[in-house]
């Protein structure tokens, strides 16, 4: 009896074996998905229509808003869960976060472009697949320039990437020349976390205040989001103070942090949910967020 | 058979056996010494567990050091003071395991096994058991088993660390008896606490602060004397019977 | 040399439940498979032309996939249990799972950080190189500073201090690089997600490799269960058998986790449900070990598709609960 077992679990065994390493071999090379049909008298542009992606999958709510502001709202089928500007895209499939991608979701919506961000694993499994996956880092303003242009390119209207460009960088200029003089070279201090880690002069936000006349508690050589010690927060005593509206009521009250005179003369800057929302998405309403801050100083300035 | 030379141990600095020279042939020694005289450590320089800080053990003329651990295996058989108890294995499967000197982590067990197997825990009269587990059985039932897995290599020497631990009367009687069966082929070391079984064996050794304090039958009165001074005068040999009998100085 | 399971003859009861879990085990497999092919975010209602890519080239290798990540940690769970002679050892004690964790922070720091040429390559190299490279960094460390596998107690404590070595430098990293956080999260946290055929080719070849392996090596777990000393004077070669065992252990965490990140629990309790229900040498148990952590892997990630389709939970999730729960009834039933 013992014998009988151990030959069926042998063979078992072996035949599991063989299955694992003789089925990927036979489906190594994925089914190309359908194409679609052509028509059949075909147009320069209908041919032009064709060829670029029809079907857009977004895992990036920067690049959502991208892909919108260049007019190929409707081409998108699918979103991650954190898009939500514009409200139109709210009403697409959520297909998860970066990091935990709902796969099949994503291949029973049949796109024919995705779009993601830099070391996001899902990238390599969607691409073995057979996805077409371009794959934008938006760290600055020079990526998200970069990845607007590249993006109007694929979508086929490679003009619309330079001028929207150009609107944003009118947007900017607007905001600039909106600061109040008094403000101009005051040393801003922009929370973006609890931790608390502030945005530094190389990132995109410190990228804006900079691209406002505004100066950054953060040298440079601290990096992108660094963490910063209260410690050296109090020491610097930014002159302006940014962070989320319920961040600000609750800052005083960090140990320490009473010290800070920004707060003592309501020198801060509280944004809702939605405008921090923008101003914390490297995407194409980077005018728009400048335009938010040189808000709050206008407000700050009428008030004294 | 087994050989020590001028064995000295230090363990932690401290001095555990200081020149220990010796020879066993077949036959079945005891071991007897106050405690921390060093019975244990010597049981396991014999048995190639603790290498000697100087001096060598031979077996058969060849020293240890020429000998592969599974050939040494194959000649010395050890039983602990105290075994850890495995769950899973049945009274077999831990019997059949003192048979992997002969066959190594690879080779299929075969007829000699099983009958090495059989004759030992037929031996040890733990063949009823057979398919029981450790922790089902009594301290002592579980000490047979262990000494039916050292019985199963088959190995010409036998060391033997208190074997008759939780045994009772009855059985450590039996236990005699299997070792002095076992000595007419074999040599058969056993490190006892109990000294009226140890005065049974045909040469008793005694140890004190790691030196041989006395060496030779329980019937010579050199070795009954070096006994009684070892243990600092707590026993008194009476040898008014037909055999010398080991007890307690209360009186005195 | 033939691969022979053959055991000295056991009771009647003792060999029915052998045969018994190995049945079991394999009805449950297959079941599961089935399940598996049929269970995910998308039901069963999509046009014909992607029934090739959804179940064949994303279900199919995905099940297939978490019974090959199980059986992985199933069969490493069995080896550290029988090497430390603890029932509650765990694959990840060795430094494999800090070592994995540390290598996957490098990388996602060094893809976000990057923009030397080495960081790039390292980047590119893939978190699962990165993974499986750090389980066995991880593990040499731990034997450089245990001196090699001679002592059972040093090679864990080393495997303690390493882990927590290992986290610190990796949570200093993550300070430096906070984007690096979420990818790690998700890592420590498990998925069976991104299993495709390729990376169930490489599982296939590892099971193929320490399956027969560890079975050759179980008759000197079975002596370990006896004493280092009673196992020595058996005439094993303690140190080098120790060695192959940690190595082993080493690759079969290591390639799992590569895969699949940290699951929880597997490792941990597939051993204990073989000894439960169908105590034998290790012969038995390490094969069946590894057949129960497939089947408890593919179950938690039939489960992690299923229970809130379209929603996927993470499968470690499932697996810690799963595995805790059963693990806390253990010990209120010893206790009480």
């Amino acid at each position: 009896m013992t014998r009988a077992l151990v030959q069926a679990v042998r063979t078992l065994l072996a035949g599991a074996v063989a299955l694992c390493l003789a089925l990927p071999a036979a489906h190594a090379q994925p089914a190309q998905p359908a194409q679609p049909p052509q028509p059949a008298h075909s147009t320069q542009a209908a041919e032009a229509a064709v060829r670029t992606p029809q079907r857009i999958v977004s895992l990036v709510p920067s690049l959502t808003e991208t892909v919108c502001s260049l007019g190929a709202c409707s081409r998108l089928v699918g979103t991650d869960r954190f898009a939500n500007w514009p409200p139109s895209v709210l009403q697409l499939p959520k297909l998860g976060g970066l990091d935990d991608a709902q796969v099949e979701s994503i291949v029973a919506l049949r796109p024919d472009l995705v779009l993601a961000a830099p070391s996001a694993r899902v990238v390599r499994r969607l691409r073995d697949l057979g996805l077409t996956v371009q794959v934008f880092a938006s760290d600055s303003h020079a990526d998200v320039r970069r990845s607007i242009d590249a993006l109007a390119a694929t979508l086929g209207d490679a003009a619309a990437g330079p001028r929207l460009w150009a609107a944003i960088e009118r947007e900017l200029a607007a905001a600039r020349d909106r600061v109040p003089p008094a403000w101009r070279g005051q040393r801003v201090y922009f929370e973006v976390s609890t931790t608390p880690h502030a945005a530094g002069t190389g990132s995109f936000i410190g990228q804006t205040l900079a691209g406002l006349g505004l100066a950054n508690i953060v040298p440079p050589a601290l990096g992108a989001f660094p963490q910063l010690s209260p410690e050296f927060i109090v020491r610097a005593q930014p002159d302006v103070v940014m962070a989320p509206r319920r961040e600000i009521s609750a800052m005083a009250a960090r140990p320490g942090w009473a010290a800070l005179q920004a707060l003592g003369h309501d020198r801060h800057c509280g944004f809702d949910a939605a405008g921090y929302e923008m101003l914390v998405r490297p995407g194409p309403r980077l005018g728009e967020a400048a335009g938010l801050i040189a808000d709050c100083l206008v407000a700050l300035e009428s008030r004294r | 058979m087994l050989q020590a030379d001028q064995l000295t141990l230090q363990l932690g600095g401290r001095p555990v056996l200081r020149g220990i020279d010796c020879a066993f042939a077949t036959g079945w020694t005891a071991i007897v010494g106050p405690n921390g005289a060093g019975k244990t450590s010597l049981m396991r320089v014999l048995a190639g567990l603790l290498p000697a800080s100087k001096g060598e053990v031979r077996v058969g003329g060849q020293p240890f050091a020429a000998l592969g651990s599974r050939e040494r295996a194959l000649r010395i058989a050890w039983l602990p003071q105290q075994a850890e108890v495995s769950g899973e294995l049945t009274v077999r499967e831990i019997v059949h395991l003192g048979r992997l000197p002969h066959l190594g982590l690879f080779t299929a067990p075969g007829p000699a096994d099983e009958a090495a197997v059989d004759a030992a825990m037929a031996a040890t009269e733990c063949s009823a058991w057979a398919q029981r587990r450790l922790p089902e059985l009594s301290g002592g039932e579980r000490q047979r088993v262990l000494l039916a897995r050292a019985l199963a290599t088959q190995a010409p020497i036998l060391l033997l660390d208190e074997p008759t631990t939780h045994l009772d009367a009855p059985h450590q009687v039996a236990l005699a008896r299997l070792v002095r069966r076992l000595a007419q082929r074999q040599v058969v070391l056993t490190v006892l606490h109990d000294l009226p079984l140890a005065l049974h064996a045909d040469r008793v050794l005694v140890l004190r602060d790691g030196r041989i304090a006395g060496d030779g039958a329980p019937a010579d009165p050199a070795l009954q004397h070096a006994l009684v001074r070892a243990f600092d005068g707590a026993v008194r040999i009476d040898t008014r019977g037909t055999h010398p009998l080991a007890v307690p100085a209360l009186d005195d | 040399m033939a691969l022979d399971l053959t055991v000295p003859a056991t009771g009647a009861t003792d060999h029915s439940r052998r045969r018994t879990l190995a049945l079991g085990l394999a009805a449950a497999a297959a079941l599961l498979l089935t399940a598996g092919l049929w269970v995910g975010s998308e039901g069963w209602a999509w046009p014909a032309e992607q029934a090739a890519l959804i179940v064949g080239q994303i279900r199919a290798p995905r099940s297939l996939g978490a019974l090959a990540v199980g059986a992985l940690l199933g069969l490493a769970g069995a080896l550290a249990q029988g090497l430390f002679r603890n029932p509650l050892a765990d694959p990840f004690l060795i430094g494999t799972a800090a070592g994995a964790s540390l290598a996957v922070v490098v990388v996602l720091a060094a893809g976000v950080l990057g923009a030397s040429a080495a960081t790039q390559w390292f980047g590119d190299i893939g978190l699962a190189a990165a993974a499986f490279s750090g389980a066995l960094g991880g593990m040499l460390l731990t034997l450089l500073m245990a001196r090699g596998a001679q002592h059972s107690l040093r090679l864990l404590l080393a495997g303690v201090v390493v882990g927590m070595v290992c986290g610190a430098v990796a949570d200093l990293l993550v300070t430096l690089s906070p984007q690096a956080m979420r990818g790690r999260q998700f890592f420590m946290l498990g998925s069976t997600a991104l299993l495709g055929w390729h990376q169930l080719a490489l599982l296939g070849a590892g099971l193929a490799l320490a399956l027969p392996a560890a079975w050759r090596l179980s008759r000197g777990l079975d002596a370990l269960a006896l004493g280092e000393d009673t196992a020595t004077s058996l005439g094993l070669p303690l140190a080098r058998l120790r060695g192959a065992l940690v190595l082993l252990l080493a690759l079969a965490t290591g390639l799992a986790v590569s895969q699949a990140g940290l699951v929880a629990f597997v490792g941990l309790v597939s051993p204990h449900l073989v000894r439960r229900f169908a105590p034998a040498p290790h012969g038995y148990t390490l094969l069946a070990s590894a057949a129960t952590g497939g089947v408890l892997l593919l179950g938690a990630d039939v489960l992690a598709r299923g229970l809130l389709a379209p929603l996927e939970l993470p499968v470690g999730v499932l697996t810690a609960l799963l595995g805790g729960g059963y693990l806390l009834w253990l010990l209120h039933r010893r206790a009480g």
